[in-house]
C-alpha cells in the first residue's frame, strides 16, 4: 500500500516537482505514470523510496511514514522496494552475477562486504532471479558484453533478489528498441502476476502503458490530472495529460 | 542558375591562408630547430662503430648470453625485471592517494591545482637525479633502482588514475542507494569494481615502460642491466653489447606480448 | 587459461527449481598467489628493506634541500642548452613522425595486402620500440659523435617507433568505404589513400605526435647525460661538482618549459578532436 496525501515537493531552486498529490496504490497493482518530460513523473517515483524527499504532506509506504525515515531505518526500508532505471545503472566491468548479488550487500556482515564473499544461498537466490528473467545462461558473462535488453533484465534480476514488495521503474524501456521493450514489459507483467509485486512504472510510450498497466496516472506540471483504470483512458484524456503538446506523437501511438 | 552556383562558390570558406600559416609556422619551427644540430663531432669512425655494433648483434658473446651466474645476461635481466616490478608496484600504491587528492570530483579546486602541480614536479625530476638521491638512502644497487623507478612511475600513473576517477559512472550510486547500501558499501561495490580493471591495466602498461627505462639506472649505479651495457659500450666490446641487447630485446618483446594481451582482456572482457 | 579450468573443475549449483548452473572457479586466489610469490622473489633479489627506507629516508631530502634556494643568476647559462633540448625534441619528433608514415602504411593490413611486408614491418617497429631511448642515444653518440645530432637521432628513432605503431593501429580502424569508393572511381593507390584515409587519421596522428613531443622534451633533458647534447650535459656537470643550487635552477626551468609545452599541446589536441 502506497499512500500519498497532499504531497508537495518544491526543489531548492524553486521549481515545483509535485503539488498537492493525493493517491492510493494497493498492493499488487500495475500502475503506469504518464506525462510530458519534466511533468514530475520521476519526482513522484523517487519520493516513494525517498531518493527525493518531499516538502510537505504525508507519504506512507507499506505502513512506514517515509518522511520520518533516515539513516539505518531508511536503508532497511529501501531494501523492501526495488528500483529500475532507464540507464540500467550496472557496473559494466564485472560479471552479471556480481551485479545481481549487489542486492544482497546491505544484509551482509562487514568482512563479507569487504572481500566480496557471498554465501551459497545468496548465489542461489541471485541465479534464481536470473532464471526468472530468462538470462540464467549469461550469469558469468561480463555485463558490457550483453545487449541493452539483457542488461535491463540483469537490473530486474538484481531487484528481484531483494524480494521487494514494490518495484519502481523509471523509464525502464526508454533506452531499448520496440521489440526488446515489449519483452522487458512482459517480464514486468509476469512478475506482477506471479509474485504479486506492486509495479509503479514511469513511461512515455503511451501505447505500452495502455497495453500493460491496469491503472494509469496522468501527471502534468506536478499535478495529477488523471487517475483511473486503463480501460477508461481515451483520446481526450491523453490530450488533457499532454496539454495538447506533442500531439503527433500521441496520436500516432493510439 | 549559373549565377547561384557562382555565388555559392564565392561563399565557400577560404581556408588557404589558414593552411598556409600553419605550414609556414611548422617550417619555421623546423628551421629554427635545425640550428641546434651540430654534426662537427661526426667523422668516419662512426661508420666503423656502427659496423661493430651490427656485427656484435649478429655474433653475440654466447658465453655471456647463456651464462647462468650473477654476471650472466639471464640474472641481470631477472634483476632488471624485479626492479621494474617492485618499482611499479610501489609507485602505483603511492599514486593512489595522490590521484584521489587531485581529482576534481573529490576535492575542491585549489587542492586539485596543488595536487597536479606536485604530480608534475615529481614527473619533471629526471630519473638519474632520483637515482643519486636514493643512493644516499640505500647505497648503490637494486634497492635504489627500484625506489627510483617508483618515483618515475608516480607521475604518469597518477595522471592516468585521475582520468579514470573523473570518468566514474555515478549513476550506479543511485541504484545502490535504492537498494539501501551504506556509504562504505557504495564505495566497495560502486567505485572499486569500476576502477580496478583500469588501474591494473595502467600498472601493467607502466611496468612495460619501466622495463625499458630501467637501463637509465645503470648510469648512476642503481642496479639492473644498464651498467654492464654501458661499460661494454665504453670498452668497445661489441659482442658483449650484442649479447645484452639481444637479451633485453627478447625479454621486452615477450613481456609486451603478454601485457598487451592481458590489457586487451581487461578492457573488453574475456 | 583453459588448463586452469581443467584442473579446477567448475562448481555445480542446483537451483530450487531443479536447474543447474556451472560456476567457474575464481582465478583470483591463483593470481594473488602468483603476485605474492613474484613480490617475495623481487624483494629478495633487489634487497628491498622498509626498515632502512624508514630510517634513512631523511638522506633523500638532503640533496633536495640543497637545491633551494636555487642559483637564480645561473639562469643565463642554462638558456642556451635548454633551447638546444627543445630544438632537439622538436626536430627529432618531426623527423621521426614523418618517417613513421610510410612505415605505418606498410604495417596496416587494410592498405598493404602483402602479409609478408606487413609482418616484417611490424616486427621491425616492435624491435626498434624495445630499444631504450638512452641506449639509442648512447649508440648515437658513438656513431655520430658527442653533441646534439646524436640526441636528435635518438629522439627521432624513438618517435618513429612509437608514432609508427599508434598510426598503423589507427589506420586499421579506419572506415574503408570511402577508400573503396575512390578506387571504384578509378583513382590510383596513392591518391585514394590521400583523399580517403588520411583525413580520417590525420587528427589522431597529429595528436599522437604532440603527445610524443611532450614526453620527448623530458627525455631530451636526460640524453645529455650520455653526451647527446642539451640540458643533460650541464645537469651532469653540476651534479658532478655538487652545485645542487644550480641543479635546482635547471630543474625549475625544465619544469616551466615542460609545463608550457604540455599546456600548449593540450590546447591544440583538444582542438583536434
Amino acid at each position: 500500500m502506497i499512500e500519498f496525501s497532499h504531497v508537495t515537493k518544491i526543489y531548492p531552486n524553486g521549481v515545483i516537482g509535485l503539488s498537492d498529490v493525493t493517491l492510493q496504490i494497493a498492493q499488487g497493482e500495475f500502475v503506469a505514470i504518464i506525462g510530458l518530460s519534466g511533468a514530475g513523473k520521476s519526482t513522484l517515483l523517487r519520493a516513494v523510496n525517498k531518493l527525493h524527499g518531499i516538502s510537505s504532506g504525508t507519504l506512507t509506504v507499506t505502513g512506514a511514514d517515509v518522511c520520518a525515515l533516515k539513516g539505518k531505518a531508511l536503508r532497511r526500508f529501501r531494501r523492501g522496494i526495488g528500483m529500475i532505471f532507464q540507464s540500467f545503472n550496472l557496473v559494466s566491468r564485472t560479471t552479471v552475477i556480481k551485479n545481481v548479488l549487489a542486492a544482497k550487500v546491505p544484509d551482509m556482515p562487514f568482512f563479507r562486504v569487504l572481500f566480496g564473499l557471498y554465501r551459497r544461498e545468496d548465489k542461489i537466490a541471485a541465479l534464481t532471479s536470473l532464471d526468472k528473467v530468462g538470462i540464467l545462461d549469461k550469469a558469468y558473462s561480463r555485463v558490457d558484453q550483453l545487449s541493452g535488453g539483457q542488461q535491463q533484465r540483469v537490473a530486474l534480476a538484481r531487484t528481484l533478489t531483494q524480494h521487494p514488495k514494490i518495484i519502481l521503474a523509471d523509464e525502464p524501456v526508454a533506452a531499448l528498441d520496440p521489440v526488446t521493450a515489449k519483452l522487458v514489459m512482459d517480464d514486468f507483467r509476469r512478475i506482477n502476476n506471479d509474485m504479486g509485486i506492486t509495479i509503479l512504472v514511469n513511461i512515455h510510450h503511451v501505447e505500452l502503458a495502455l497495453e500493460y498497466a491496469d491503472r494509469i496516472i496522468g501527471i502534468r506540471d506536478g499535478t495529477i490530472v488523471f487517475d483511473g483504470a486503463t480501460s477508461s483512458v481515451n483520446q481526450e484524456v491523453i490530450r488533457e495529460i499532454y496539454a495538447g503538446k506533442a500531439p503527433n506523437e500521441t496520436e500516432e501511438l493510439i | 542558375m549559373n549565377d547561384a552556383i557562382e555565388r555559392k562558390l564565392r561563399l565557400a570558406p577560404k581556408r588557404w591562408y589558414l593552411k598556409l600559416t600553419v605550414a609556414l609556422v611548422f617550417a619555421a619551427i623546423i628551421a629554427w630547430s635545425s640550428t641546434a644540430v651540430d654534426a662537427s663531432g661526426t667523422d668516419s669512425r662512426g661508420l666503423l662503430i656502427a659496423r661493430g655494433i651490427l656485427l656484435g648483434l649478429v655474433r653475440p658473446n654466447k658465453e655471456l648470453l647463456l651464462n647462468m651466474t650473477k654476471q650472466g645476461v639471464a640474472y641481470l635481466l631477472l634483476e632488471t625485471v624485479c626492479i621494474a616490478y617492485l618499482g611499479t608496484l610501489v609507485g602505483a600504491i603511492i599514486a593512489i592517494p595522490l590521484a584521489f587528492l587531485s581529482s576534481a570530483k573529490i576535492v575542491p579546486k585549489p587542492v586539485v591545482v596543488l595536487g597536479r602541480a606536485v604530480t608534475m614536479a615529481v614527473r619533471t625530476i629526471p630519473a638519474f637525479v632520483y637515482g643519486l638521491m636514493f643512493i644516499r638512502v640505500t647505497g648503490p644497487g637494486a634497492f635504489a633502482g627500484l625506489l627510483t623507478m617508483s618515483m618515475c612511475s608516480v607521475g604518469m600513473v597518477s595522471k592516468m588514475y585521475i582520468e579514470f576517477i573523473d570518468d566514474l559512472d555515478k549513476k550506479i550510486f543511485e541504484s545502490l542507494d535504492a537498494c539501501g547500501c551504506t556509504a562504505f558499501q557504495k564505495i566497495r561495490y560502486g567505485i572499486i569494481p569500476q576502477l580496478i580493471p583500469d588501474f591494473i591495466s595502467t600498472i601493467i602498461y607502466r611496468f612495460d615502460m619501466n622495463l625499458r627505462d630501467a637501463t637509465v639506472l645503470g648510469l648512476v649505479g642503481a642496479g639492473g642491466i644498464g651498467a654492464p651495457l654501458i661499460f661494454a659500450m665504453g670498452a668497445y666490446r661489441w659482442s658483449e653489447v650484442g649479447a645484452i641487447l639481444i637479451g633485453l630485446i627478447v625479454l621486452i618483446l615477450i613481456i609486451e606480448f603478454f601485457s598487451s594481451r592481458i590489457r586487451r582482456k581487461l578492457a573488453r572482457g574475456l | 587459461m583453459n588448463l586452469f579450468y581443467k584442473i579446477f573443475k567448475p562448481k555445480r549449483i542446483t537451483l530450487p527449481n531443479g536447474k543447474t548452473v556451472l560456476e567457474r572457479r575464481s582465478r583470483l586466489p591463483l593470481i594473488l598467489f602468483a603476485v605474492l610469490i613474484a613480490t617475495a622473489v623481487a624483494i629478495r633479489i633487489t634487497g628491498f628493506d622498509p626498515v632502512i627506507l624508514a630510517k634513512r629516508i631523511d638522506q633523500f631530502f638532503v640533496i633536495l634541500r640543497q637545491m633551494f634556494p636555487p642559483q637564480y643568476n645561473y639562469t643565463s647559462k642554462i638558456l642556451s642548452p635548454l633551447f638546444d633540448t627543445i630544438k632537439m625534441s622538436l626536430l627529432g619528433s618531426a623527423v621521426g613522425a614523418l618517417l613513421a608514415i610510410p612505415a605505418a602504411v606498410f604495417s596496416s593490413n587494410n592498405i598493404t595486402k602483402n602479409r609478408l611486408i606487413v609482418y616484417a614491418n611490424r616486427l621491425f617497429l616492435s624491435i626498434v620500440r624495445t630499444l631504450p631511448t638512452l641506449v639509442t642515444a648512447l649508440v648515437a653518440t658513438y656513431v655520430f659523435g658527442l653533441g646534439t645530432l646524436a640526441g636528435t637521432v635518438a629522439i627521432a628513432v624513438f618517435t618513429f617507433a612509437y608514432v609508427g605503431k599508434q598510426l598503423y593501429e589507427q589506420i586499421e580502424t579506419v572506415d574503408m568505404g570511402a577508400h573503396e569508393a575512390m578506387t571504384a572511381l578509378g583513382s590510383g593507390k596513392l591518391s585514394a589513400f590521400w583523399t580517403s584515409i588520411s583525413p580520417q587519421v590525420m587528427p589522431a596522428y597529429l595528436s599522437t605526435c604532440l603527445f610524443c613531443l611532450e614526453g620527448n622534451v623530458r627525455y631530451a633533458a636526460i640524453l645529455g647525460y650520455v653526451g647527446a647534447g642539451g640540458l643533460g650535459i650541464i645537469l651532469n656537470e653540476k651534479i658532478g661538482w655538487r652545485e645542487y643550487d644550480s641543479v635546482g635552477m635547471i630543474l625549475i626551468l625544465l619544469f616551466v618549459t615542460v609545463a608550457a609545452i604540455e599546456m600548449l599541446s593540450h590546447v591544440i589536441r583538444r582542438k583536434l578532436t
